[in-house]
Order: C-alpha cells, then sequence, then structure tokens
C-alpha cells in the first residue's frame, strides 16, 4: 500500500495564519487587562488619595511627630 | 463570548492593516500585484533543471540546497532526485545523506511527508546506492 502524496507547500504560512491572529489578540487582551485591572485603579488610587488632601494639617501632623529636623515640635 | 468577537474584529481590522503576505506561493519574496507569479510546476522544473546541470560544482550544489531550504516548502522528489545525482556527479555521498535529513527536518511536525519522499525516491536512492540515515542509525539522538 504505498502512501498518498501529502500537502508539501505552504506550511509555515497556514500555522502562521492560524497561530498569528491568536497570537496578536493575546498579546493586545494581556495589555489590555493589565492596563484596566493594575494601572486605571492605581491612578485612581492615586486621585482619590489627593483629591481632598490637606498638605499643612499633614506636615503639622508629621511636625507634632518630630521627623524634621529644621523645625521642632511647637512645644519645645 | 465578548472575547470570540473581540478576537474575530482584531484580527480581521489587521489582515487589512498588515500587508498582505502570499499565502498561496511558498517564495518567501516578491509580492508584487503586477508581476506573473510562478507556478508550481515552474518553481519545480526550475529546480529540476538547476541541480541536472551536467558540470554543476560544490558550491552550486551548496548554494542550491540552501536556498531550497529556504523556502515555505518541502521540495518535490523529483527535484531531490536531481540534486541527489548532482550528489552523485561530485562523488559526495555525505551530501546526499544530509539532503534527506534536512528535507525531514523541513516536514517538521508533519510527519507523512518524509516517509512519502523516501517512498517515492526509493528507486534513486537504490540506484545511485545512497543509504537514508534510519539505515545508518544516524537519526536518533
Amino acid at each position: 500500500m504505498s502512501l498518498q502524496k501529502p500537502v508539501m507547500r505552504g506550511l509555515l504560512a497556514k500555522r502562521l495564519r492560524f497561530h498569528l491572529p491568536i497570537a496578536f489578540s493575546l498579546a493586545i487582551a494581556a495589555a489590555l487587562a493589565f492596563k484596566f485591572g493594575v494601572t486605571e485603579p492605581r491612578k485612581k488610587a492615586y486621585a482619590e488619595f489627593y483629591k481632598n488632601y490637606d498638605n499643612v494639617k499633614e506636615f503639622n501632623a508629621m511636625r507634632e511627630a518630630g521627623v524634621f529636623e529644621g523645625v521642632r515640635p511647637s512645644g519645645e | 463570548m465578548f472575547r470570540a468577537v473581540f478576537r474575530l474584529s482584531t484580527s480581521g481590522a489587521r489582515r487589512l492593516a498588515r500587508t498582505r503576505p502570499c499565502y498561496s506561493a511558498p517564495l518567501a519574496s516578491r509580492c508584487y500585484s503586477h508581476g506573473k507569479v510562478e507556478t508550481d510546476e515552474e518553481f519545480d522544473s526550475r529546480w529540476v533543471t538547476y541541480f541536472s546541470k551536467p558540470d554543476i560544482d560544490a558550491w552550486e550544489l551548496r548554494k542550491g540546497m540552501n536556498t531550497l531550504i529556504g523556502y515555505d516548502l518541502v521540495p518535490e522528489p523529483k527535484i531531490l532526485d536531481s540534486a541527489l545525482r548532482a550528489c552523485r556527479r561530485l562523488n559526495d555521498l555525505a551530501s546526499a545523506i544530509r539532503i534527506l535529513e534536512a528535507v525531514r527536518d523541513k516536514a517538521g511536525p508533519h510527519k507523512d511527508i518524509y516517509p512519502y519522499l523516501i517512498q517515492e525516491l526509493k528507486p534513486t536512492l537504490t540506484e545511485l546506492g545512497i543509504s537514508t540515515p534510519e539505515e545508518l542509525g544516524i537519526d536518533k539522538l
């Protein structure tokens, strides 16, 4: 029983035609997932933190805690 | 379900955006829309003629084989037959066996191609006294 002639041309092209769209889709999906899963929540967290941030209040709290050298707590 | 839609839409858009490679032709080269595309038969006979040169030299044999292996195809039995006869003219048994190893590797995961090629080349291999890598036991690592 002799073997039939198989397909011998364009094998790489056929493989790429199938795999390249998948590869690009997965790469773009990964990028989008990272953007919306990590960077956007992170940006939002920072925005929320600084929305009502009172830097004078925070400075005075740090001053009373005694972490500065240039300005002593108001008691001393 | 949305990912499937997303994948189809992006792959469709991408295929339009990227320059289309010629999926029909095995040659990884020019994709001119105006020029005549060589048919498979013309391609094959061009290569059979190349290796049939009576006074082919060793460099031309190596160059021809390396170029041929660079294409997106496994060479037809008649091209390989012509190349093996060129090896015979050059008294180069090593290259003849190497050609067989190369086409087996070219087939990649398609394990049905190499047995077919050996089947087609068996008369030539017997006539020229070329052993296959399998017969020599050098096909296994």
